[in-house]
């Protein structure tokens, strides 16, 4: 007969095997990544739509515009909360509103994203409840997916917050490489994204189902034939070949009523995921509903696979081939570039070497005194600017650099000028920078 | 040690507790209010909803589309009409679009409180035209066939809508 302690012993390893398979199945070890495109995706389109509303600013949210603010305060439930609420002069409209694009920008980029998320939801909130006549979908779908993404841990890759931890492990070791961040509250995240969009998506197909015009199978007739949305040729279109307007109407609604169900499956996640963008897609360019269509494909990236982005990584890396820097290791200046360069290679894309401890055999030391050098593969060796050229183009973190090395004008008056000044003064600015520092900072190999 | 098994034991707990009442709150958010079940949890996670804006119906497009169109008829001191359809304005391109809509769309179906403050609006808006009233009226979409399209009308044409009076607003005196 078994004792007590063979009791408590077996009790114990079942508890810790559900656990580990609770575990397994829930919360997986994950990376931030499809989380980051969501946020960079929202953050983009955040900022564009409310830097659009500036010049309505007070008509849309004032107390003088188009919501009175005692109507508000009269109709509102206690728990609805607004930082407008509690304004008073125009100039805190303007702040606040200047504060919230800011925000929004650090938020798409990923700078100190750990609190602008924050204010980023705060605004969104705002916003919508001191003008509730203004909002649809696409401000339930911001709302709900930025709240998510403000209990995740987003930041941590795809953003200036983790250009800022790698370039702080390579200032010692320019081939050091941080692993990517990964965590089981990262994947509880990316969960919760897909639950709320398989909701959505549910609750979306239950009101269609109840309703007599998505029932008849002409929902998608009249809307062509509102005012919101007339389209002359669409509707000549759809007039002349009606089964269209059925096949559009009953196609939304099995695309809606599937995804719920069928997302989750390995089999049928592709299929589906295809089948929601491509509805997104059509809701954007013939609905104009490019706003809302963006936010739902933002939100579509949480079902995107670990191993698909992983391919596609690989993929990227193949295509543009193997880059080697080779740089001047007792130039303090050309080092530190170099870092923050390399912080920008998420990658991995781009190999370094010292010339003065390990000699190039494709450029010679004395190309290399004048100018950094970058060999690829086929034996080509691009120095100075032709090599940070060829460079931003095929590294993704570093295409917000590409209008400046590849914009007629751009490239010709600040880049080439720009490079070749910090080439030949980069003695000074190494002098300058260890003065700075307060002690020589060369890296020796 | 201790502290970090009893942590991993702790997130193991946390975790799955949030995910659970985040999922049944986005879940109770769009359900019908017809079973004493829902009624309960609702009430229990109301204030969680409405504080961070998770409190949606996600009922795109149902059970109606779209609503009616808003112009509005300015009438000066010497007795002139000016009619504008504000939406002819706007650009499918800018968030506006849907912005001005939106508020029309408001101001049609609660002119009590939104019809005033709109006609005040839009009498300084004109005060050029040296505006004496603004009627608010709004253009009501009926059925169109495909059958009428391909004779050539048009879903606005006057046999295809009803017109109704929102409300006149007097506007101040300069």
């Amino acid at each position: 007969m078994p004792g007590p302690v063979t009791l408590a012993r077996f009790a114990r390893n079942r508890f810790a095997a559900l656990s580990r398979a609770w575990s397994q199945v829930l919360f997986q070890d994950r990376s931030t990544s499809p989380l980051e495109f969501a946020r960079i995706g929202i953050g983009a389109a955040l900022l564009l739509h409310y830097a659009l509303a500036t010049p309505n600013l007070f008509d849309l949210w004032g107390d003088a515009g188009w919501m009175p603010r005692d109507v508000i305060l009269k109709t509102r439930d206690p728990w609805m909360q607004s930082v407008f609420y509690y304004f008073g002069a125009p100039w805190e409209w303007v702040a606040f509103h200047g504060l919230f694009l800011a925000c929004c920008a650090a938020f798409m980029v990923g700078w100190r994203t750990s609190w602008v998320k924050w204010i980023v939801l705060v605004g969104q909130i705002s916003y919508d409840y001191r003008n509730p006549t203004l909002t649809y979908g696409v401000d339930w779908i911001a709302a709900s997916l930025l709240f998510i993404l403000c209990i995740a841990p987003v930041g941590r890759a795809l953003s200036l917050d983790r250009v800022r931890v790698v370039r702080a492990a390579m200032v010692g070791d320019l081939e050091a490489r941080l692993p990517p961040y990964s965590s089981a509250w990262a994947g509880a995240c990316i969960l919760l994204v897909q639950i709320q969009m398989a909701v959505l998506f549910f609750y979306s197909a239950i009101s269609k189902l109840e309703s007599d015009i998505w029932l008849s199978g002409d929902a998608v007739w009249i809307m062509f034939t509102t005012d919101e949305y007339y389209n002359r040729a669409i509707l000549d279109a759809l007039a002349s070949h009606y089964w269209l307007v059925k096949l559009a109407t009953y196609g939304t609604i099995l695309v809606e009523i599937a995804f719920p169900f069928l997302i989750w499956q390995r089999d049928t996640r592709p299929y589906l995921l295809a089948a929601a963008i491509f509805l997104h897609l059509q809701f954007a360019l013939l609905m104009g509903l490019f706003y809302f269509s963006f936010l739902m494909i933002m939100g579509h990236m949480s079902f995107v696979r670990r191993e698909w982005l992983t391919r596609l990584g690989a993929a990227w890396k193949r295509a543009m081939g193997e880059m080697e820097m080779i740089y001047d290791g007792n130039c303090g200046f050309c080092v530190r570039s170099m870092v923050w360069f390399l912080a920008f290679d998420g990658l991995g894309q781009i190999k370094v070497r010292n010339f003065r401890s390990d000699p190039s055999p494709i450029v010679s030391d004395a190309q290399m005194e004048k100018a950094l050098y970058l060999t690829l593969r086929d034996g080509r060796a691009l120095p100075g600017f032709e090599a940070y050229r060829y460079v931003v183009l095929r590294v993704p973190g570093l295409w917000w650099l590409v209008p400046l090395f590849y914009v007629p004008v751009l490239s010709g008056v600040v880049g080439h000028p720009l490079y070749n000044w910090i080439a030949s003064h980069r003695s000074l600015l190494s002098s300058m920078g260890s003065r700075l520092a307060g002690a020589p900072r060369q890296q020796q190999r | 040690m201790i502290w970090n098994r009893w942590r991993q034991h702790l997130t193991y707990l946390v975790m799955p507790a949030f995910v659970t009442w985040h999922t049944l709150a986005i879940v109770i958010a769009p359900a019908p209010n017809s079973s004493e079940l829902v009624r309960t949890l609702r009430a229990a996670l109301q204030p969680y909803l409405t504080l961070f804006r998770l409190d949606n119906p996600w009922n795109f497009f149902a059970p109606t589309i779209g609503g009616a169109q808003l112009r509005y008829t300015l009438e000066d001191g010497a007795g002139a009409h000016y009619t504008f359809t504000p939406t002819q304005q706007l650009s499918w391109f800018h968030p506006d679009y849907i912005w001005f809509r939106d508020w029309h769309y408001a101001i049609i179906d609660n002119p009590e409180l939104y019809a005033d403050r709109a006609g005040a609006l839009l009498c300084r808006k004109h005060a050029s035209l040296h505006p004496v009233s603004i009627t608010l009226v709004s253009y009501e979409q009926g059925s169109f066939t495909p059958a009428d399209q391909l004779s050539g009308k048009h879903p606005m044409d006057p046999e295809f809508i009803m017109v109704n009076t929102v409300k006149t607003v007097e506007c101040p005196a300069p």
